[in-house]
């Protein structure tokens, strides 16, 4: 069967040696292929090592400076997110709850509640954070964000604000601001602060819209006692975060939800699988357009060889032998191409290893939640996709030339010279 | 071993037809060394692609030990000139990207035997054809008389039953000539292989033992010089 023979030829020696030296016979040509291939390699990877990096860097910073690995919240929270909805420490409180928890490396409770909060010149609606500033800090970046001023600590009645809240509010650090709110049980409640701290986050909704407190202050002044509205958890480096989930299920019970970074950012994670999509659809259409080339080149090469394939028929090759070999020289000069491609690419990324400062940009950015730097990322499987496609491309653009070459006849291709 | 019956060759180029050759009948026996002699466009090389079955008739019958060509598909031929046929052109014979050795080899790598044999059967029949030292050249680093040498050995290292030889001396000076043909009646008389031969050179219609002439696409004579 010329199927059975084609994939035997595949697997033989003589033909990728063959194919080899071929491929090596017309330098300028080979080099044309592989270094047309490498460009469009190389540069697919750098443009999809950026675009990762930049997702990356969001879903990096919408885990640090709010969200965390995971996080718990009373049962409904998420489709009613109040007061009401709330968690209820047993007795020893979440210490008791997460002890010898395997794989939490912080955690730390909030309050989330929503108050209006008035300067001498104006009055902004804001989202109510009360954290524990010791916990906090070792679950988020907003502790480290502070550009003015110093962090909650010990002192009562003080509030850290975004700086841009700060702008709108025409305060600075030592400002008088008075927070108001409604308390759980229905009740208006206000207190008077003053301004500790301003931060700066890559989070436009935290800067312009947040207000963070002591969790005490927060529990006392929105009539909580000591419950809370969720508990923030970071995981240790490497663990499987949904593995963490069903445990901390387990243990915590029915009446609470526990749900992983993917579940509170599907957007994020429907952008990585987007982009991913994108990226096969990019390489194909780059190695379709790379197909013409290759199978131009190889053409080329047939048609050179008439005389040659002549021989070779004369003295025994089969057909299916015949295209195998071309074939395997379209999948040498193509790999070779991608190989050319990787260095390229990777090259290009440790030489952007620093990042690339975006900040020219960074109003627009900032309104998207993306950092101003941005350090491109190369995943295993954006070294897969290319050879991949590459591949099926050189396997495809080969088919044309290697049937144009069994369908000279030997006597024909005998007095070609 | 090969015969042709009543066969007719037409060759069409832009509604043009051409007979190459017109019901040509000839048998070739085990062992024989024959030439196939005419002038230009007389059907020497038709005749000689239509018995390495190279081509196909445009009617009539080529058969090899008593195979019809015509019933077997493009692989089958294959296997068949593998497995029996050597060939020997004008030019060119060798692929440049192997060298003297591979060359050599190549059938024999075809044939799936295993590389310290055909090694040893290509550096053999080149010590034969007096080219071991050359075994390593690429066509391009070897005279045409070399590159002619390496052909026959590559012909021969297989084993076939019929070597066909397309003017094999026509690119080469007359001493040249005389030790290809020197060569090529040794393996014909020590291994028994049959030998056709295109040509119009009198150096090796002398040296067959049997021409045939052809003039127009017909047999107009058949002479045997020697008892074989």
């Amino acid at each position: 069967m010329p199927w059975q023979d084609f994939l035997r030829a595949l697997g033989d020696r003589l033909t990728w040696r063959f194919a080899w030296r071929n491929a090596g016979r017309n330098h300028r040509r080979t080099a044309i292929v592989v270094s047309a291939t490498a460009v469009g390699v190389g540069g697919m990877l750098l443009a999809m090592a950026i675009n990762f990096g930049m997702i990356f860097e969001m879903v990096e910073a919408a885990i640090n400076t709010e969200i965390g690995d995971l996080q718990v919240h009373g049962r409904g929270y998420e489709d009613k997110p109040a007061l009401e909805v709330r968690i209820t420490p047993q007795s020893g409180g979440v210490e008791k709850l997460l002890a010898g928890m395997h794989g939490v490396r912080a955690w730390a409770p909030r309050v989330l509640g929503e108050g209006l909060v008035f300067s001498p010149r104006t009055s902004v609606g804001v989202r109510v954070l009360g954290v524990d500033p010791d916990r906090e800090a070792k679950v988020s970046v907003l502790a480290g964000s502070i550009v003015e001023g110093a962090w909650l600590d010990g002192n009562l009645r003080r509030l850290v604000i975004g700086e841009r809240l700060a702008r709108r509010l025409q305060v600075g650090v030592g400002g008088k601001l008075v927070l108001s709110a409604q308390a759980l049980n229905g009740d208006m409640v206000g207190e008077a602060f003053r301004v500790r701290g301003l931060f700066r986050t890559t989070s436009r909704a935290l800067d312009e819209g947040a207000v963070l407190m002591r969790l005490d202050e927060s529990q006392a002044l929105l009539g909580l006692g000591g419950d809370f509205s969720e508990l923030v958890l970071r995981a240790q480096p490497g663990a499987d975060l949904a593995l963490l989930q069903k445990r901390l299920r387990r243990r915590l019970g029915g009446g609470l939800e526990v749900k992983t970074w993917r579940q509170l950012e599907p957007v994020l994670v429907a952008m990585i699988g987007m982009y991913d999509q994108i990226g096969w659809i990019v390489y194909a259409a780059v190695f379709v357009a790379m197909a013409f080339g290759i199978a131009n080149v190889l053409l080329m090469a047939v048609y050179e060889r008439i005389r040659e394939i002549g021989i070779l028929t004369a003295i025994g090759m089969t057909p299916s032998r015949l295209v195998a070999g071309v074939a395997v020289e379209s999948l040498l000069l193509t790999l070779a191409g991608v190989a050319v491609g990787f260095a390229l690419g990777l090259g290009s990324v440790w030489l952007l290893r620093d990042g690339i400062d975006l900040s020219a940009w960074g109003e627009g950015l900032h309104a998207f939640g993306i950092p101003t730097r941005i350090r491109p990322v190369i995943r295993s499987t954006d070294l897969v996709a290319p050879v991949a496609v590459a591949v099926v491309t050189a396997v495809l653009a080969s088919l044309w030339p290697a049937l144009r070459a069994v369908r000279i006849r030997p006597a024909e291709a005998l007095r070609h010279v | 071993m090969l015969e042709a019956q009543a066969v007719t060759k037409v060759y069409e180029t832009r509604g043009v037809q051409t007979d190459a050759l017109r019901c040509v009948d000839l048998q070739v026996g085990e062992g024989e060394f024959t030439a196939l002699a005419g002038p230009s466009g007389s059907g020497k090389t038709t005749l000689l692609n239509l018995f390495g079955a190279l081509d196909a008739p445009t009617s009539g019958r080529v058969t090899l030990e008593g195979q019809d060509l015509a019933a077997l598909t493009a692989s089958q031929l294959a296997a068949l000139r593998l497995a029996k046929l050597g060939f020997v052109f004008q030019a060119y014979n060798l692929i440049p990207v192997l060298s003297a050795v591979e060359n050599v080899q190549f059938v024999m790598e075809l044939q799936g035997v295993p590389p310290a044999e055909r090694r040893r059967r290509a550096m053999q029949i080149l010590d034969e054809v007096e080219l071991a030292d050359l075994a390593e050249k690429r066509p391009l680093e070897m005279s045409g008389g070399q590159q002619q040498r390496v052909a026959v050995a590559r012909a021969i290292v297989s084993g076939p039953r019929v070597v066909l030889a397309d003017e094999p001396t026509a690119n080469l000076d007359s001493r040249t000539a005389a030790q290809l043909l020197d060569l090529m009646e040794k393996m014909n008389q020590e291994r028994g292989v049959t030998f056709l031969f295109s040509t119009h050179d009198p150096q090796v219609i002398e040296k067959a033992s049997r021409t045939v002439r052809l003039h127009d696409g017909a047999v107009c004579a058949d002479e045997w010089k020697r008892d074989l």
